[in-house]
């Protein structure tokens, strides 16, 4: 029976069972469908946000250059960048020498992550090695290579072969590094495991200790390829005839500061789709971690 | 009394601002290229022997590369620069508005060193040879190819080897049959080596100088536009200060050496040589004070590089004698003058490099000898 003072607030009319459900489940549809609307736009923003911070950089360089607050002689304009990149791929100077210079990243790649991963797994293995290497490998790795790019160059010979051996350098030490932690880091009792299903030495390496120290192991060469540029350019820098380090110092001897933008941005591009590549790499070897997390 | 000593220090009160502005300095930065050295000698008896403190200014030099000491000449971050003239020819072409006011360097100091027994006899001789460059660009190379032009060579006709500021070591080591050098140091860096057999099978070197074959304009003091427009005394007085300076230096090299101390790392500060040093500077201070002709200065420098050379080591001596053969580039009857043939000259051989539209600049607007000193004109 209702009371005089009216029924309490929280007991509203009720709505027959079949239709509060049907309410119910089209308020939830609607809920869900904004949160993914939502989603879906924060996650488009954010696939498009490097452009957004480019198109800002972009903006905020044509402000400085058009309002002359730096000389165009120190900061040209996008303008002449743009048309010093246009030229510099038309006459094909660029396309040369960035491949001369991608040559010796890759052979550089190569040969240092080679040794690398062989020297970082016996390491990993053999703890008596880390004693009696670390202190020539941190010596190695904590020089400046730009202090002793000038010895390479004399030992190595001017060509391409002394470029190779500075990027080499520079991707050994975060290569070797990545590669101990990452086989260290394999669980003992998976290690366990393998030993009492009698797994060889390669099954191990193969169906244990690489997949486990995969995630370590891609994130160590992400920083070598960022790092591979640096090696190959420095090298350009103390003798060469071609290359993107050499464009630079052409460029800056015949005080073509647009071209300079152009070598120094075209390296960015490198360094920037190499790491893309093996963010990529990663994407693929790792989709395993991703499907066991889920 | 009392009046009398007012009337003193208000005498006194006035004057002070006016002696304050007298000795008062304007501080300017002087940008050199490469690292402290004693070929740079010149600048350091300008500030220790008080040329440039006579001229009003207090100088502070700072060493960066070419491009960037033409650079922020022309944005005015500093007034004065020492570039080589064929840098002033393509930054000019590049919009850098600077003046060439001073030609320091009167011979180019880039030439060819090889091994004397090699059968060189002339340019032409080089057809076929692997030659150890810098690099494909600055001074090294526009001289390397004139050469190769005097000779009725080009580019193709020898291997060309980019080896980096490493010649004694790459010519040293055999990797080149010959290298492109600055004159006045490395040829004797390769012939202490050769004197230690550390030079393979080589015993001695030959030059062969870009100035022997063509006179190219070579390094020299820059100014901004803005500096000649607002306060062109300013450059003269720069001017005649360096010429002071350098004329000391060619006048004296020992004391110039000496002064240099101070400026340049690892060089020896005491020992017999330098108390030979001193002893020498001091005879040459007093035989400067009988007028001596021109040739009898460069005699005396002649004899002092023999009497050094005999008696101490050459690794003890070798920047000495640097200094020495760097005066023989800057000595001319008229310090710090410019030829408009030598910048026509560097203006071919750069148009032919295919670094400079042939018809681009009046280079007569490039340089000027308005600023020297009367005696010099």
């Amino acid at each position: 029976m209702p009371s005089a003072l009216g029924e309490p607030p929280h007991a509203r009319p009720q709505p027959p069972k079949r239709l509060g459900r049907d309410m119910r489940q089209k308020a939830q549809r609607k809920n869900k469908q904004r949160k993914t609307a939502l989603v879906a736009g924060s996650g488009a923003a954010l696939k498009l946000s490097p452009f957004f911070s480019l198109l800002f950089l972009l903006a905020c360089w044509h402000w400085i250059t058009a309002r002359a607050l730096i000389s165009p002689i120190l900061v040209p304009p996008p303008s002449a960048v743009f048309t010093a990149l246009a030229d510099a791929l038309a006459d094909g100077s660029l396309a040369k020498h960035s491949a001369t210079t991608l040559e010796e990243m890759l052979y550089g790649l190569a040969i240092g992550l080679g040794i690398a991963l062989a020297l970082g797994y016996a390491i990993a293995k053999v703890p008596l090695l880390e004693y009696i290497l670390s202190p020539i490998i941190v010596a190695f790795q904590s020089t400046p290579i730009v202090a002793y790019a000038p010895l390479l160059v004399i030992w190595f010979g001017q060509g391409p072969q002394s470029k190779v051996v500075t990027t080499a350098v520079i991707v050994f030490f975060p290569a070797l590094m990545n590669m101990i932690v990452g086989i260290r880091g394999v669980s003992p009792r998976l290690r366990d495991m393998m030993r009492s299903l009698k797994a060889s030495r390669w099954q191990t390496f193969r169906h244990l200790e690489l997949p486990a120290a995969l995630p370590v192991l891609l994130a160590g060469l992400k920083t070598s390829t960022t790092l591979a540029i640096i090696g190959a350019v420095v090298g350009e820098f103390v003798a060469s005839g071609s290359g993107l380090g050499f464009l630079v110092t052409l460029a800056r001897n015949q005080y073509d500061t647009p071209l300079v933008f152009v070598s120094v941005l075209t390296m960015t591009a490198i360094a920037l789709s190499l790491y893309s590549l093996v963010t990529l790499l990663e994407w693929r070897l790792l989709a395993w971690q991703r499907r066991s997390a889920l | 009394m009392f009046t009398f000593i007012r009337i003193f220090a208000l005498l006194l009160a006035c004057g002070a601002p006016f002696a304050a502005a007298q000795t008062e300095l304007q501080a300017e930065r002087i940008l050199l290229t490469f690292i402290p050295n004693v070929q740079f000698s010149p600048f350091y008896v300008g500030i220790d022997g008080g040329y440039f403190a006579d001229a009003g200014f207090d100088v502070t030099l700072e060493h960066l590369q070419e491009p960037e000491v033409l650079d922020l000449v022309a944005v005015q971050q500093a007034n004065f620069g020492i570039v080589s003239g064929e840098q002033v020819i393509l930054a000019r072409a590049q919009s850098r508005d600077v003046m060439y006011i001073f030609e320091w360097f009167q011979r180019y100091p880039v030439g060819l060193v090889y091994d004397a027994a090699a059968p060189i006899e002339e340019v032409a001789d080089l057809s076929g040879l692997t030659i150890g460059i810098p690099g494909r660009f600055g001074a090294s190379y526009s001289g390397f190819i004139t050469l190769l032009q005097s000779g009725g060579l080009s580019e193709a006709d020898v291997q060309l080897n980019e080896i980096g500021f490493n010649a004694p070591e790459a010519f040293c080591l055999g990797a080149v049959d010959a290298a492109v050098v600055y004159i006045n140091n490395e040829p004797l860096q390769i012939r202490n080596l050769a004197a230690q057999n550390e030079c393979g099978s080589v015993t001695d070197v030959a030059v062969a100088s870009v100035a022997s074959a063509v006179d190219l304009v070579s390094n020299g003091l820059i100014v901004n536009r803005a500096l000649l427009d607002e306060n062109p005394d300013a450059a003269a007085l720069m001017v005649s200060a360096l010429t002071q300076a350098l004329r000391a230096v060619i006048n004296n090299p020992a004391a110039a050496y000496l002064a240099s101390l101070p400026y340049v790392e690892n060089l020896p500060q005491t020992g017999a040589f330098i108390t030979e040093l001193k002893q020498i500077a001091a005879h040459q201070a007093e035989f400067l004070t009988t007028s001596p002709s021109r040739d009898a200065v460069a005699a005396s420098r002649a004899a002092l590089h023999q009497s050094l050379a005999e008696q101490f080591p050459p690794g003890e001596s070798a920047q000495f004698q640097v200094l020495l053969n760097s005066v023989e580039l800057w000595d001319a009857e008229r310090l710090g003058f410019s030829e408009l043939a030598s910048w026509q000259a560097m203006g071919e051989t750069l148009a032919l490099m295919g670094f400079l539209d042939d018809a681009e600049q009046d280079l007569s607007a490039a340089f000027s000898n308005d600023f020297l000193p009367e005696r010099e004109k």
